[in-house]
């Protein structure tokens, strides 16, 4: 028995990408099984984690959540699409600098959550940053060093940035 | 010690595998498809407690796209598996005893087949009765699990008289203290890929954290040679212990025997949720002695912890929490005890502490509340009962060196003082009461008074270029670029220029579990002397080459230089080939095992460990009087590490272990059969972490590695009691049981009157 596929089109990391996929396939089984795109990972397939985030049309959403049909006509964004030409993204920079990746896993989807978040607002504060990260599960690192690398590549200081983080989350506590 | 005088120890340079992960590599096992692959899922049984009747596979083999349904008796080798006891079946042969339990193993050619066929798996069960409550199960007529009992190990550590002591002290104090099963929720769920080789060599990629142990087990399972099999550790996406059990590995090897075709298995998060390892709930109950000064003469310490259907590191874990009770404090007479009990609770085995984190729950509690009755500071009854060089701890042993508790209590001194006069006096709503607490920690690095070494090779080619072999498993805190570093030290070489291979058992030798926070001392050890050893050769070859001695001769970027006058130098590219030609040897092993000496069956006496960590956290807590809700403001965080080889590798440690207590203090717990994804179990976001202060204190330990210890488990365990006794600091009554969620908080606010004040006042 052959499924009815669906033909879907949209705009990948800034390429046209045609794919023809079942109605119950999800954004995230598009990208990783249909496309073979395995840097969005899943953690959990029901919204809970977060590391399958990725952009579309400027918004960090839940791959795992969004049928893949949904992504017809849409501008989407994987953490393939950040680096260019071997070079990495200020985004990856920072967090690479800033010792923000430990297991790695959760990591896609926090520079997708970071990312989305610069494209809305280039100058967020501290509880903006971490509004927009708290959707993204790590189980490694305490935030603390992601954090810092967030407010890095918002152009803000990631010097001494333990103290730092520690005076702004007073101000929230 | 100042970083100064090293090349690459103790600084934080980049880390080795983060860019392939910042930029979306296919390195984790779920996005490797090898073609063809087979799907496999495994029949988990319904029952908590059941005999097995008979198994039908006959309607799953018939689901279109099934290739093969195995059971226990399609299993070779020998049919159990378990790192310290032998006790868990790959695929249940007579009875289950936990609802996770595997009774058969599909593989089918989509994933969708794999499904149907499991479910079609007919298994003919004989429910038996079941136990949950390990204190239950240690009754005459409890429903037996195990043909050996229930009570699967009792550990012991006794020392001085406690019955003359307790008679003796001024105040006593007496508790029991209750923990929860925690899910150790690693990112990435548990996945495998499988392929035969050229050869027929069953080759396996799995998310681990022992490939070699994995290797020992699947041959084992497969009753094959050793060289039939080769485990390789993919990317692993966290592990905090649960990665220490075969979870994926033998189904893999089982298929792959059979099939000899390409297979894969991924664990949903429900499967890894259901399947794999908790964190074992504690019942402890504790009773302390002290005299009218706060010293505390006497500790009574009886402990249950339920191991669940299997032993997995139960017993690591009762003997180490029997170690760990006395905490970080001086105590003459002790009787410590603690059972491991199995039930028909899912198993629970390794989780990032072994039974410390639960026990510091109970001893910084006591210690706080001998404070309490004495009018003590928390931190100042601290001081007078932590340990120092020369105090002897439970197990009879002396610590000698790198006793760094006092320092890590100094440490937070300043920031705890701060909180407690100004922090504290600050203006808040009625509704939220303020608190600090303090929590103390030791740990002892590596395995429990057995033998746990590491191997290594160190290996140089004809050109000079140097190759790390280790067998050490990296499961993100980072131990390939502390390794690279440590062997980069030792040659004089930047880490980055040290080639690595890594925990492949075809190339790798044994470094054990990357557990018991053990692999930069003990691995970081092997490594060194197997680095040693080459610098040894290089330096020789160059004191005939230079002709200038050995004592002068530096290793530096790659050559070898007279450190008098540093024109006079060879490279290692030319010093190569020269010893090569000799008939001499470039590639060395090196090999540390801690020194230790087995623990007493009785007393327990013996030298359990050859080193600790020390740590103190101090916490800041804001508690809402009306909905129990805690919010952890602060956590200032004290280690005594030895030497940080990485300082940003420490503080990510340190600050993913407090974020790790915070979910043990307040939120976590896993429910059997309640809990069944991540929508049921909520482990801390950004928006509940506190601000984390990480200070590293450096203790340098004669045998560790450029002075270095471990900080992976330590750094979680100070977090919850701190928080905890914040709480009860806050509200003026205390919670005994874990977590302080908002149901337990509540009760203590109204317990305390708060609640009523604030509810009249509003």
């Amino acid at each position: 028995m052959t499924q009815t596929r669906i033909p879907v089109q949209f705009i990948l990391n800034g390429k046209k990408t045609a794919v023809d996929i079942l109605p119950e396939q999800s954004a995230l089984q598009v990208i990783r099984d249909e496309l073979g795109m395995k840097g969005t990972k899943e953690g959990c397939g029901i919204g809970e984690c977060g590391a399958c985030t990725i952009e579309v049309n400027g918004q960090a959403v839940n791959a795992c959540l969004m049928f893949g049909v949904q992504l017809d006509g849409c501008r989407v964004m994987t953490v393939e699409g950040l680096a260019e030409d071997g070079r990495l993204h200020p985004v990856q920079e920072k967090f690479l600098a800033g010792h923000a990746v430990q297991c790695g896993f959760c990591t896609p989807g926090l520079l997708m959550s970071t990312h989305a978040l610069l494209g809305e607002n280039p100058e967020p504060d501290d509880h903006q940053i971490v509004q927009a990260i708290s959707g993204n599960i790590c189980r490694c690192t305490g935030y603390q060093q992601i954090f810092s690398s967030v407010r890095a590549a918002c152009g803000q200081s990631d010097q001494g940035s333990v103290r730092e983080n520690q005076d702004s989350k007073e101000e929230r506590c | 010690m100042s970083n100064d005088r090293y090349h690459t120890v103790g600084k934080s340079i980049l880390r080795r595998g983060a860019k392939e992960r910042l930029t979306g590599n296919p390195i984790f096992c779920a996005d490797m498809e090898p073609e063809n692959a087979l799907y496999l899922k495994a029949v988990r049984s319904r029952h908590p407690h059941a005999g097995i009747l008979g198994i039908d596979v006959s309607s799953a083999m018939s689901v279109p796209g099934v290739v093969q349904v195995f059971t226990a008796k399609d299993i070779p080798g020998k049919n159990l598996m378990g790192i310290i006891n032998k006790d868990q079946p790959l695929l249940a042969e007579d009875k289950v005893r936990s609802l996770a339990d595997p009774v058969a193993l599909v593989a089918a050619r989509t994933p969708g087949a794999a499904d149907l066929a499991a479910a079609a798996v007919s298994v003919d069960y004989d429910p038996l009765p079941a136990v949950f409550d390990p204190e239950e199960a240690m009754a005459q007529d409890a429903p037996q699990i195990h043909a050996k009992g229930n009570v699967m190990v009792q550990k012991k550590v006794c020392r001085g008289d406690v019955t003359a002591a307790f008679d003796k002290a001024h105040t006593i104090i007496e508790k029991t203290y209750r923990t929860s099963a925690i899910e150790h929720t690693y990112l990435e769920p548990d996945a495998g890929i499988g392929f035969p080789d050229e050869d027929g060599t069953l080759v396996i990629y799995a998310s681990t954290q022992n490939p070699h142990y994995d290797h020992k087990e699947v041959v084992s399972l497969l009753g094959v040679e050793d060289h039939a099999v080769r485990i390789i550790q993919a990317a692993t996406g966290g592990g905090f212990g649960s990665k220490l059990d075969m979870n994926v590995q033998g189904f893999i090897g089982l298929a792959l025997y059979h099939l000899k075709q390409p297979v894969r298995y991924v664990y949903t998060r429900e499967e890894a949720f259901l399947a794999t390892a908790k964190r074992h709930p504690f019942v402890i109950h504790m009773k302390t002695g002290a005299d009218e000064t706060g010293r505390i003469t006497a500790m009574q310490m009886k402990a249950v912890c339920n191991t669940g259907a299997y032993g997995s590191y139960g017993i690591a874990v009762a003997s180490r929490a029997a170690v760990h009770a006395t905490g970080p404090y001086a105590i003459d007479n002790v009787n410590l005890e603690c059972t491991a009990v199995y039930t028909n609770h899912p198993f629970c085995g390794a989780m990032r502490g072994f039974g410390t984190p639960q026990m510091a729950l109970a001893h910084e509690s006591q210690m706080d509340l001998h404070a309490r009755a004495l009018n003590m500071d928390p931190l100042e009854i601290r001081v007078l009962n932590g340990v120092k060089k020369g105090t002897v701890t439970a197990t009879g042993q002396v610590l000698t060196d790198s006793v760094g508790f006092q320092d890590c209590l100094t440490a937070v001194q300043p920031e705890y003082e701060k909180a407690m006069k100004g922090w504290l006096s600050e203006p808040t709503p009625a509704y939220i009461r303020r608190g600090v607490g303090i929590g103390g920690m030791w740990y002892g690095i590596g395995n429990t008074g057995v033998q746990n070494p590491s191997t290594a090779r160190v290996a140089m080619d004809r050109e000079g270029q140097v190759t790390l072999f280790t067998g050490c498993a990296d499961i993100g805190q980072g131990s390939t670029t502390v390794l690279s570093q440590i062997a980069g030290e030792a040659l004089g070489l930047d880490a980055m220029d040290i080639h690595v291979v890594v925990a492949d058992t075809k190339y790798t030798t044994n470094a054990g579990a990357t557990s018991a926070s053990r692999q930069t001392y003990i691995s970081g050890n092997a490594v060194k002397q197997a680095a040693d050893k080459l610098a040894d050769v290089l330096l020789t070859e160059a004191v005939n080459y230079l002709k200038i001695r050995k004592s002068d001769l530096r290793l530096e970027n790659g050559r070898v230089f007279d450190s008098r006058h540093p024109e006079k130098q060879v490279a290692f590219s030319r010093l190569a080939p020269r010893i090569l030609d000799k008939g001499g040897e470039l590639s060395w092993q090196g090999y540390f095992d801690p020194e230790t000496v087995p623990l007493h069956p009785d007393t327990g006496e013996g030298i359990p460990y050859s080193t600790y960590a020390f740590a103190c956290h101090a916490a800041c807590v804001e508690v809402d009087v009306l909905t129990g809700e805690t919010s952890v403001c602060r956590v200032i965080a004290a280690h005594d590490v030895g030497k940080a080889i990485h300082p940003e590798n420490v503080i990510g440690q340190i600050c993913g272990g407090v974020a790790m207590g915070v979910g043990f203090a307040l939120m976590e717990e896993f429910v059997p059969g309640e809990t069944i994804s991540m929508n049921d179990y909520h482990i801390p976001t950004a928006a509940d972490m506190p601000c984390v202060i990480p200070i590293i204190v450096e203790a340098s330990e004669p045998s560790g590695p450029f002075g270095a210890k471990g900080v992976g488990e330590p750094a979680l365990i100070p977090t919850a009691p701190a928080i905890i006794n914040a709480v009860t600091h806050a509200l003026g009554k205390r919670i005994y049981a874990l977590p302080a969620s908002l149901e337990r908080v509540l009760d203590a606010s109204i317990a305390s009157g708060h609640f009523n004040n604030c509810y009249q006042e509003s």
